[in-house]
């Protein structure tokens, strides 16, 4: 299995990088074998396209070690299983982009969010594999983050060769097969070898570096920005049966011409009341509360409700008293120390709400019955040990299963 | 009083109008071409109508779901009906009282619309309930009524009647549109999104015209003995998928495992198998019916149910078709070794030699390193080397090479 012929294509090297590759990463392993190896000319090292080909320089097999080849074909399939050129289309569409430099741009940004935990434990870094601190960018970040924050410009002119091919940024290029040529996996077949290299990693958490863990977490659920979910969740409490517009009996409907001696509901609108609380204990900061205060008020707005019939109850250890939300700004949020939430439902429920909306970070107790409305809390995430010096196996209580939960803060805002 | 005014338009209009260079501009704006073009999402609503499983379609407004819709009624020869669900009172659906002579003898008949009066004495049709998001809550709970139970008033839909929803999606929805998790389980949901170029040149005059599946009436007894084995295999295997609640508020609304979505999915199988659909429309199907997850699992499942069974490749190696894709390859030799584990016999032992030999004369031979060290490991002390084994060089020297690769960055950790 050596080179029959100068220039032509060292298969057995190449395999036998693909090999090493399987070997120190065992959950890339199906994903590795799936892609299918096409020479190329063209391309100036390897590069893979959206079916699932690989693309090979045979000059570039010839003068990268094994080690190294290795690291490559692993680099490579990371850009298809994370699903580069799908979310590089899904960002050109969004921002408008076109033209082949932002493609670069999207290109470099993909190899940052690979490249900062791929290497290592067997696999050398390629010479010039672009990294986010050679960027100046913080590690452990997404590529749609990186793209945010850099532009291409002289000092990155060195990555103009930079070339992953169509699968890293989704720009089709000249040597490629295309949909219809051979050996193209289908959108299922790539579906389902991401499913299984994800089932592998989360079954086997102790040998996959933390962005590989975080990537078979999410790659079927990504995780929904938090607002959207808020959104949701107060919106299908203040259109629940009751609450907003929706037929009652107070009134005859209009067709009730028609219908002589029967009643018929008719469409009537209640204008939902909204309480919120919000947790003003010293654990809470002020951007945090500020921003998920002013999500609910436009919410609310969105959804038609009157800004008289939205107040704001600030509690910690006691209830505070309830403001109208009558202005974005300049709502007095009174408090510090410890929380009980109890003290706040127990106010808030004094203006008789449609909806109790509680923005908190948890370390509180909850009430232990069920509150007559309805209720979404909106949680601030805490990570980290204890909460209290005497007791160090505290934790606080989780809230109640009636209350629709959304954490706030995780996902893109 | 009333004065009556008869206007009667003139049959030709003069030449010159405005009026009739305005339809002679209309006309040249209608005269569009289509092209034949594979529609996945339209091929799965077919496929799941024709089963007569309750679809919603999840798409933003303005999209084209009512015109996919027209094209699915005259593909399965339905008259269509389609219903605004948000400009109907609740009593369109559950029917209208009418009150007789006697009410206390006869009792108060719910009278049904004239819609659904048609679709019955019809006995067949296609009823879309478009716009379910935007209807206030009790129209929609009315409705639901309607798609689960088939019944408005006093009349039963027949069951040549086929019912397809459409709704927001939940981030778009203003009032708050959500399934309960038993509502959710009934449907099956396929989400509808436009595709870029097929509007950009559907625009330009060139429509898609899709060519839809058809039933082979010859597959239905082996159809349905592929369903029952697929989806009975798979739920052996993974008991805790027969049964599995949503949880989290970002899975709310959706698809979720349950006896009865199970069933709904071996039928959607069968149909699809005796359409001779793709994997990827049975993908969005069963994704659409049990949820990501267990969708993926299952048809990682169906995978494997197509590769060649160990035992018939070892009765005849010569013979034997391997999968062209790498993976599945290697999951194939895996299988084999597995197989010849677990029966050792000598006979078997050299055909799954052949196997490999085989395997690395038709492909990657990076893929047999494996399974060639596992088969070498099972040899007993009286059974010699087989004569294949010579022609297996290519895989050890690749092994080594690999080997080689590792010690040096090995040595430098």
């Amino acid at each position: 299995m050596t080179a029959d012929a100068p220039g032509s294509l060292d298969l057995g090297k190449l395999f036998a990088a693909r090999l090493h590759a399987a070997r120190v990463r065992p959950y890339l392993a199906s994903a590795l074998f799936a892609l299918r190896p096409v020479e190329s000319r063209q391309v100036p090292t390897m590069g893979v396209d959206r079916y699932w080909r690989c693309y090979v320089s045979p000059a570039f097999v010839d003068r990268t070690p094994v080690a190294e080849l290795a690291a490559v074909w692993v680099h490579e399939v990371a850009h298809l299983l994370r699903d580069h050129h799908g979310r590089s289309d899904r960002y050109a569409r969004e921002h408008q982009l076109t033209g082949p430099a932002e493609r670069l741009r999207m290109n470099i940004a993909a190899d940052c969010e690979i490249n900062d935990d791929v290497y290592g434990d067997g696999l050398p870094r390629p010479e010039g594999a672009v990294t986010p601190g050679k960027l100046g960018l913080r590690a452990g970040e997404l590529m749609e983050d990186y793209l945010r924050h850099f532009r291409l410009g002289p000092r990155l002119e060195r990555l103009a060769w930079l070339d992953c091919g169509s699968g890293a940024d989704g720009l089709g290029r000249a040597w490629e097969l295309g949909p219809d040529g051979a050996h193209g996996l289908s959108e299922q077949e790539r579906d389902a070898i991401r499913f299984r290299v994800a089932q592998g990693i989360k079954g086997r958490p102790g040998s996959a570096p933390d962005g590989w863990r975080r990537w078979a977490e999410e790659v079927f659920h990504p995780p929904q920005p938090w607002r959207q979910l808020l959104g949701s969740a107060l919106r299908s409490a203040v259109s629940a049966a009751g609450v907003g517009e929706d037929y009652r009996y107070g009134r005859p409907a209009r067709r009730s011409a028609a219908l002589p001696g029967v009643v018929l509901p008719s469409l009537r609108r209640r204008p939902p009341r909204v309480c919120v609380v919000v947790d003003t204990s010293g654990s809470v900061s002020d951007a945090e509360l500020g921003s998920a205060l002013l999500e609910v008020a436009a919410i609310c707005r969105a959804l038609g409700g009157r800004r008289d019939l939205v107040s704001v109850l600030s509690c910690d250890a006691a209830a505070r008293t309830v403001q109208p939300l009558c202005r974005t700004e300049g709502i007095e949020l009174v408090g510090g120390g410890g929380t009980d939430l109890r003290a706040g439902f127990a106010r808030a429920l004094r203006t008789r709400p449609d909806v109790v909306v509680v923005l908190t970070d948890g370390q509180t107790p909850w009430p232990e019955a069920r509150p007559a409305c309805r209720t979404v809390v909106g949680l601030f995430p805490r990570t980290g040990g204890s909460y209290d010096e005497h007791d160090p196996d505290y934790r606080p209580d989780a809230p109640p299963a009636w209350a629709r939960v959304v954490t706030i803060g995780s996902g893109a805002g | 009083m009333t004065s009556h005014v008869s206007v009667t338009l003139p049959a030709v209009q003069p030449q010159g109008s405005q009026l009739h260079v305005a339809e002679a501009l209309l006309d040249l704006l209608r005269d569009t071409t289509t092209e034949p073009r594979s529609d996945l999402q339209l091929e799965a609503l077919t496929l799941a109508v024709a089963a007569d499983l309750p679809v919603l379609l999840w798409g933003e407004p303005g999209i084209g779901k009512t015109a996919a819709l027209t094209q699915l009624a005259t593909a399965l020869d339905l008259p269509l009906t389609t219903v605004i669900a948000s400009v109907h009172e609740p009593s369109d659906f559950s029917g209208l009282p009418v009150i007789g002579d006697d009410p206390a003898v006869q009792g108060v008949p719910m009278a049904p619309p004239d819609w659904a009066v048609r679709l019955v004495r019809a006995g067949r049709g296609l009823l879309f309930l478009d716009e379910l998001s935007t209807a206030p809550p009790a129209v929609q709970a009315a409705l639901l009524r309607l798609v689960l139970e088939r019944r408005i008033g006093a009349l039963r839909l027949p069951p040549g009647v086929r019912i397809v929803a459409a709704a927001n999606p939940r981030s778009s929805a203003a009032d708050g549109w959500e399934l309960s998790p038993p509502l959710a389980n009934r449907f099956v949901h396929l989400q509808w999104a436009h595709d870029h170029d097929v509007v950009v040149r559907g625009l330009g005059g060139t429509w898609p015209r899709a060519t839809l599946p058809r039933l082979c009436a010859e597959r239905l007894p082996e159809a349905v003995a592929f369903a029952r084995r697929a989806v009975c295999e798979f739920l052996v295997a993974r008991p805790g998928l027969v049964h599995r609640l949503p949880s989290g508020e970002s899975r709310r609304g959706g698809a979720w495992p349950s006896p009865r979505s199970w069933e709904a999915t071996l039928r959607l199988i069968a149909f699809a198998t005796a359409a001779g659909s793709s994997r990827d429309v049975l993908s969005l199907l069963v994704r659409g019916t049990v949820g990501d997850g267990p969708g993926l699992e299952l048809l990682a499942s169906l995978d494997r149910m197509d590769l060649p069974d160990p035992e018939t490749l070892l009765a005849d190696p010569a013979g034997a078709g391997l999968p062209e894709r790498g993976d599945l390859r290697q999951a194939v030799l895996d299988g084999v070794v597995d197989a010849v584990r677990r029966r050792p016999e000598r006979a078997r032992w050299d055909a799954a030699w052949a196997l490999l030999v085989r395997a690395m004369e038709t492909g990657a031979p990076d893929v047999v390193v494996v399974p060639a060290t596992t088969l070498a490991s099972l040899r007993r002390e009286d059974w010699d080397v087989p004569a294949a084994i010579e022609r297996l060089a290519g895989v050890v020297s690749l092994s080594r090479r690999a080997d080689q690769a590792a010690r040096p960055a090995g040595a430098r950790r």
